[in-house]
């Protein structure tokens, strides 16, 4: 055990400065590791909303298909290849003894979604894009209460957003999903990167 | 009264000790990481570490992740206690200013 100087003199000069280090090195670390994922996540779709919904609004039939299908793969394989960048540098025992339970919760929720879809047979394409909204947000929501994740409270006015599209403004749904739903967790991700 | 510690409060070490308990108390930090956040040298982190290790602060933790190996660090129990009171004697320090 190293001894503890309980003589050790210290200025309040040096004090305010070594306490202004302990912030500034918390905060940094913070922002690199516990939001580092979140931003990221954040950024990355909200891009796929925001081309993806615009493509949506203007465009028709299979080319949109093929976009989602393009957009979705990039963004997936941007998340995962983040994710292990992220694994290397924290190892977390609680992450790996429950990454199995996420995937497969994930993997549950895309099972009742699509079920849900194919029961209920949505009357046009707007119904099936606030059913898998609502219900990518729903699980976003159970990750943050089951896991504490400090910042998937995002989760709540997504939803919202797409709600008021989907009954106020079916006109223009896709762009207001679009730019309010993707531009929106775009400037989220890049607030909680720059100022967090 | 919490007391002022000599080995954390030297700089490097009180930075890393602040990055440390920042994480999870289940969490380690890769090496590599912990030494570009606190923009230091290998050799001057690992000096500190060491020191820190020696009086039971932190953890070293060394594996083989993909056959690479791998330096993890986390911070033990008593060294989030003595540095929780660090702190708490740094800000008495400023309190009585």
């Amino acid at each position: 055990m190293a001894k503890n100087d309980h003589h050790l003199a210290v200025s309040p000069d040096e004090a305010e400065e070594a306490l202004a280090a302990i912030q500034t090195i918390a905060q940094k670390t913070r922002q690199s590791l516990s939001s580092g994922g979140t931003y990221i996540t954040l950024i990355v779709t909200g891009v796929v909303w925001l081309v993806g919904f615009t493509c949506t609004q203007f465009l028709s039939g299979q080319v949109v298909g093929y976009i989602w299908t393009g957009l979705s793969i990039v963004g997936g394989l941007t998340g995962a290849v983040m994710g292990l960048r992220m694994g290397k540098r924290v190892r977390s025992p609680l992450t790996t003894q429950t990454m199995k339970r996420v995937v497969l919760f994930w993997l549950f929720v895309v099972i009742y979604g699509a079920t849900i879809i194919g029961i209920t047979r949505p009357g046009d394409g707007k119904q099936a894009v606030l059913f898998v909204v609502l219900f990518i947000m729903l699980g976003q929501l159970a990750m943050g209460m089951l896991f504490s994740f400090s910042t998937v409270w995002w989760a709540l006015p997504v939803s919202a957003l797409a709600l008021v599209g989907y009954f106020f403004l079916p006109g223009i749904f896709y762009l207001w999903m679009a730019i309010l739903g993707g531009g929106g967790m775009i400037a989220l991700g890049l607030y909680i990167r720059f100022r967090w | 009264m919490a007391t002022l510690n000599e080995t954390i409060h030297q700089p490097v070490r009180l930075r890393i000790m602040a990055a440390l308990v920042t994480l999870e108390p289940t969490d380690e930090v890769d090496f590599t990481y912990l030494r570009d956040l606190l923009e230091v040298t290998d050799g001057n982190l690992g000096a500190h570490l060491r020191k820190l290790e020696e009086a039971g602060y932190i953890a070293i933790n060394k594996v083989f992740v993909e056959r690479k190996p791998h330096t993890y660090i986390s911070a033990t129990a008593l060294g989030r206690q003595v540095f929780k009171e660090h702190v708490v004697a740094l800000e008495a320090i400023l309190k009585n200013k």
